[in-house]
């Protein structure tokens, strides 16, 4: 019997989950566009992004624009291996199921 | 947690990962308005010239235009809540966009001053730049009524070269009506009918 995967537990948890597929699709995103695409509080985003900035999966660059302070999170490239890992993962532990 | 109950949570993994990542690519921006400004300001220019035969009348209307379009996005951006993150699709066609601008307006006016300029190499070198610049962004999006645009806009280019000034003028006319006033209003369209959807999936 072949052995399952085990699942990467950064990714697993389901904001951490949403966080890195939300940054898989776009160049650069803020703070504000995560927390309105994910529903998330302030404070568990912030707490959530940084356990992916520490993994090294999410870079985050901090500037001013017109005087007004922007956070600007981008996934890294370790951040998109990390999430492609993971799916394949998950397919493979779920195997036939996906398509039923 | 019993197997397939820790399945269903797995499986709840797969389908969110292709939520977020649909949610990220797609645009919410609205551009079919831009088309149906262009495309009036064309229409003023086109007056302008044929009732006053000024020669800047295109110059200075594309001027202005280009002032009151630039206030518009600004004035949009800053009602806007959040900002949406950039994409390499959307990086692709601002790029097409504005290479277009800047071409046409060095192109236009060079001609112009050279005094190589006639109504025919002016609306089939604008008719190109424009199918040039639909064709580009349809396919990049894998739109058809975008890529159909770009084709009425290489028609006229093509018809632009031949017959009379007043021919040249009427096949003008038409591609704007069609690929800026329609094709603006049907994108138009599109964008509230998505709005609509995304605002009842969010319910």
């Amino acid at each position: 019997m072949s052995e399952l995967p085990e699942l990467n537990p950064v990714i697993h948890g389901k904001l951490r989950l949403a966080l890195l597929s939300l940054l898989v699709g776009v160049e650069e995103a803020e703070f504000t566009w995560l927390r309105s695409k994910t529903g998330s509080t302030d404070g568990n985003l912030g707490a959530q992004i940084a356990k992916l900035e520490e993994a090294g999966y999410v870079s985050v660059e901090k500037k001013f624009v017109q005087r007004k302070p922007q956070t600007l999170y981008r996934m890294t490239e370790a951040g998109r291996a990390a999430l492609s890992e993971y799916i394949q993962a998950l397919k493979k532990l779920l195997g036939g199921a996906i398509g039923a | 947690m019993t197997a397939s109950n820790e399945e269903l949570g797995l499986k709840d993994r797969l389908n969110l990962i292709e939520t977020m990542i649909s949610e990220g690519r797609r645009t919410t921006e609205s551009w079919g308005w831009t088309f149906v400004f262009w495309g009036v300001a064309y229409y003023i220019a086109i007056a302008w010239t044929a009732i006053y035969h000024w020669p800047w009348a295109w110059l200075v209307t594309m001027a202005g235009a280009w002032v009151l379009y630039s206030a518009i996005i600004r004035s949009k951006q800053k009602n806007k809540p959040e900002r949406r993150p950039g994409t390499t699709i959307g990086r692709a066609i601002f790029a097409i966009w504005i290479s277009m601008g800047v071409s046409l307006s060095l192109l236009l006016p060079a001609l112009g001053f050279s005094d190589r300029f006639n109504q025919h190499i002016f609306v089939a070198i604008v008719a190109a730049m424009l199918g040039v610049a639909n064709g580009a962004s349809g396919m990049i999006i894998r739109w058809k009524a975008q890529i159909a645009s770009a084709f009425v806009w290489w028609a006229a280019t093509v018809a632009a070269c031949f017959g009379s000034d007043d021919q040249c003028t009427v096949v003008f006319l038409v591609a704007i009506f069609l690929c800026q006033i329609v094709f603006g209003v049907y994108a138009m369209n599109c964008e509230a009918r998505l709005r609509k959807q995304q605002e009842a999936n969010h319910v």
